[in-house]
C-alpha cells in the first residue's frame, strides 16, 4: 500500500546536518499491523510522519498505491492526507477548545470533496464504539488520559483512512489504560482491516505487532539493539 | 474551502479563552471607526447647516465683500484685507442698472441690556431693503423706515429670542428700549423666529445710526444688492464690479452670487473635513497595528493548533484563511461597535447641532474596518500558514 524507496530526512542543526531518516526502504500492506520501533532520537517519528506525508523526504520516494507522492503540493499532499491518514499521537493532541464531539468531527471541516457518509453520524458512531458517547459535549480537559486517546483515535478513523499511524499512543497512560488502547488499536486491525503503524521504544508494545521495524540512528537494522 | 461556520466557532471560541484581550484589541478599531464617523457626521451636519442659512437668504441675491475672497487667494487674506466700503459705494452700485434693493451691512457684536441683565448679540447696521434682501418678516410691529434712517433715529427692530430674553414676550417688547453700547433705542418690531442664532438675537438698527457711535468710521463689512429678475442676476454683477474697479483694485472686493458663495463655502468646509477625518484615520491604522500585534501573538499560542489541524489535512490556505477570518471578524466587530457608539453619539449632538449619519459612513466604516483586519491580520495569519506541521504538533 505504501512504499518507502531510499528515503532521506535531513535536518539543519545550527550548521551541522542531521539525518533524522538515512536512506530507508521499507513496504508496509494494506491490513498489516506494523511497529516501528526506536530508542528516543532514533529518527522513528520522523519516519512515521513521512509515511503519513505530513514530511516530505529530501530525497527518495514515497509511493502510495502505486503512485509516487513524494513531490506532490501543499494542498494535493493536505488532501491525501485528510482522506488516507489518521494519527494517533502521545500527547492526545485534541484541541482544547473544542468538545469532544467537535474534536472528532474536525477532519470533515477539511474534506475537499463531497463525503459519501453523513458526518454526524459516524461521529456519534465512534463515540459510542470508544465507549465515549457520555463525554461527547466535554472539553478535552474535563476527561481522563485514556478517554481523551480514545477520542483521538475516534477523530483518526473520522475519515475511514486507509492507514492509522499511532506515535506511542500508550506513552502518556498508565498501564492498564495503555493496554486498554493497544486492544482497541489491536482490534481496529483485526476486525475491521484498518492497517496500524504503532511507533514505540518499548518492546512489550512492539512484541504485540505482527511485524517489527526497528530503526537506530535513522537507518533500519535487522534486529533492536 | 472550510465551512463558514465553523470558522466563526472556532474564531468565536477563541474570543471567549480571551475575553479581556479580544476586547481591548477590537476596542481600537471601535475608538477609529467612531472618531471617523462621528466627524464624518459633523461635516454633512455642518454642510447641511449652511445650505438651510443661504436657502434663508431672499433670492436673486449678490453680496460684495471686501477682498480677493473666497476665489483667489485663500479664505483669510479674503476677509482681512481688501476695500472698506462707505457710502459712496452704496451710491455708486444703485446707479448700477436692474439693481432694486440695495443695503449695505455694518456687523457687530455686542451687549443689548435692559433691567439689570446683558445679552450678546449681533448688531447689524441696515437699510429697509435689507428685511427684503434678507427674508426678515416682522412677527409685530414694523421695520424702521427710510426717513428713519436719514434721520438717524434710534429705532431698532429686534430678534425673536432676544424679544424673550429682554421683555419675556415679543409683543411686549414693542416700544420699549434698549441699552447698547450707552445709547438707547427704541423697539419697533420683532422679526420672526429663524433658527438662525444671528438673526434670532440680532438687533437691525438704520445703518446712519450706528455711524454717531457704534460706527465711527461709516464703513460697513458687506453692501448686498438684489434685483427682481433672475437673468438679471449676471448683469448686476458685472455692472457692480465695473463701478468697484473705478474705486478699488481687483484684489480688494469680490462680487458673488449667493450660490457661488454656498459652494465656496462647501468647498471650504469639505476640505477642513477631510483633513479631520485624515487625522483620525491615524487611530484605525493604530487599531490594525494593535490587531497584528494579537494575531502574531495568538499565532504562537496556537502553534500546536495548526500542527493537529494540519494532520487531519488543513492545506496551508485553510490555515491562512482561518487566521485572517478571526481577525477580520474581530476588526469588524470593533468597527460596528464603533458605530453603534457614533450612532448614539449623533443622535445626541444634534440637539445642539444638525449633525447627520448616511449611509455612505455607515458602509464606509464596515468595509473599513473589515479592511483592516484583513491588511492586518494577513502577516501573522501568513505565519501560521507556513509553520512547518510537525514543529507546529511538538511546540509546547
Amino acid at each position: 500500500m505504501i512504499k518507502l524507496q531510499n528515503v532521506k530526512k535531513t535536518y539543519l542543526l545550527g550548521d551541522e546536518e542531521v539525518h533524522a531518516v538515512d536512506n530507508v526502504s521499507l513496504e508496509i500492506k494494506a491490513k498489516e499491523y506494523v511497529s516501528i520501533l526506536g530508542s528516543s532520537g532514533s529518527g522513528k517519528s520522523t519516519l512515521m510522519y513521512l509515511i503519513g506525508l505530513l514530511e516530505q523526504p529530501s530525497s527518495g520516494k514515497i509511493i502510495l498505491d502505486g503512485k509516487d507522492v513524494s513531490a506532490l503540493s501543499d494542498s494535493q499532499l493536505s488532501k491525501i492526507r485528510n482522506l488516507n491518514v489518521g494519527f494517533v499521537f502521545q500527547s492526545f493532541n485534541l484541541i482544547n477548545k473544542f468538545t469532544v464531539f467537535e474534536n472528532v468531527i474536525l477532519p470533515v471541516k477539511y474534506a475537499k470533496e463531497k463525503l459519501d457518509f453523513d458526518p454526524e453520524a459516524r461521529a456519534e458512531e465512534l463515540l459510542k464504539k470508544f465507549g465515549i458517547e457520555g463525554r461527547r459535549n466535554f472539553f478535552p480537559n474535563k476527561i481522563s488520559g485514556g478517554q481523551q486517546q480514545r477520542v483521538a483515535i475516534a477523530r483518526a478513523l473520522m475519515m475511514s483512512p486507509k492507514i492509522l499511524l499511532a506515535d506511542e499512543p500508550t506513552g502518556n497512560l498508565d498501564s492498564k489504560t495503555g493496554v486498554d488502547i493497544l486492544n482497541i488499536l489491536e482490534s481496529l486491525n483485526k476486525d475491521f482491516g484498518v492497517t496500524v503503524v504503532l511507533v514505540t521504544h518499548e518492546h512489550d508494545v512492539a512484541k504485540r505487532t505482527k511485524r517489527q521495524i526497528y530503526i537506530k540512528d535513522g537507518k533500519l537494522v535487522g534486529k533492536y539493539l | 474551502m472550510i465551512p463558514y461556520i465553523h470558522l466563526g466557532k472556532s474564531a468565536f471560541a477563541d474570543f471567549r479563552r480571551n475575553k479581556t484581550r479580544s476586547l481591548l484589541t477590537a476596542l481600537g478599531i471601535t475608538i477609529g471607526v467612531f472618531s471617523v464617523v462621528v466627524l464624518i457626521s459633523l461635516g454633512l451636519g455642518l454642510k447641511n447647516y449652511i445650505q438651510q442659512q443661504f436657502e434663508s437668504l431672499g433670492a436673486n441675491l449678490i453680496i460684495v465683500l471686501p477682498g480677493s475672497g473666497f476665489g483667489g487667494q485663500g479664505f483669510g487674506q479674503g476677509l482681512i484685507g481688501g476695500a472698506k466700503f462707505d457710502e459712496k459705494d452704496v451710491v455708486d452700485l444703485k446707479r448700477v442698472p436692474n439693481v432694486d434693493f440695495i443695503t449695505p451691512a455694518f456687523m457687530k457684536s455686542t451687549f443689548a441690556e435692559e433691567g439689570g441683565e446683558k445679552f450678546a448679540v449681533t448688531l447689524l447696521g441696515i437699510d429697509t431693503d435689507a428685511f427684503k434682501l434678507m427674508n426678515l418678516e416682522l412677527l409685530t410691529g414694523k421695520e424702521f423706515s427710510r426717513s428713519d434712517n436719514e434721520a438717524r433715529a434710534k429705532n431698532v427692530v429686534i430678534g425673536y429670542s432676544l424679544s424673550e430674553n429682554l421683555f419675556e414676550a415679543p409683543q411686549r417688547a414693542l416700544g420699549k428700549s434698549v441699552a447698547i453700547e450707552g445709547g438707547r433705542y427704541k423697539v419697533t418690531g420683532v422679526v420672526k423666529k429663524k433658527g438662525d442664532n444671528e438673526v434670532d438675537n440680532g438687533v437691525f438698527v438704520p445703518y446712519k445710526t450706528t455711524f454717531s457711535s457704534l460706527n465711527p468710521d461709516k464703513t460697513f463689512f458687506a453692501i448686498h444688492l438684489g434685483t427682481e429678475e433672475k437673468e438679471n442676476v449676471e448683469g448686476v454683477k458685472k455692472g457692480a464690479e465695473e463701478v468697484l474697479l473705478r474705486r478699488y483694485d481687483e484684489d480688494d472686493f469680490t462680487v458673488s452670487e449667493q450660490s457661488e458663495l454656498l459652494g465656496t463655502f462647501n468647498q471650504i468646509f469639505s476640505v477642513i473635513n477631510i483633513v479631520l477625518v485624515a487625522i483620525a484615520s491615524i487611530s484605525l491604522i493604530v487599531g490594525g497595528i494593535g490587531i497584528m500585534n494579537i494575531m502574531y501573538a495568538t499565532v504562537t499560542e496556537r502553534t500546536k493548533e495548526v500542527g493537529i489541524r494540519r494532520a487531519v489535512g488543513a492545506t496551508q490556505d485553510d490555515i491562512l484563511v482561518q487566521f485572517l477570518s478571526e481577525a477580520v471578524i474581530l476588526s469588524s466587530l470593533g468597527g460596528v461597535l464603533g458605530l453603534i457608539l457614533a450612532g448614539l453619539v449623533v443622535l445626541i449632538i444634534r440637539f445642539f447641532f444638525p449633525a447627520s449619519m448616511n449611509i455612505l459612513s455607515v458602509v464606509a466604516a464596515i468595509t473599513i474596518s473589515s479592511a483592516i483586519g484583513i491588511f492586518f491580520g494577513v502577516f501573522p495569519a501568513r505565519r501560521a500558514a507556513k509553520l512547518p506541521p510537525i514543529e507546529a504538533i511538538r511546540y509546547e
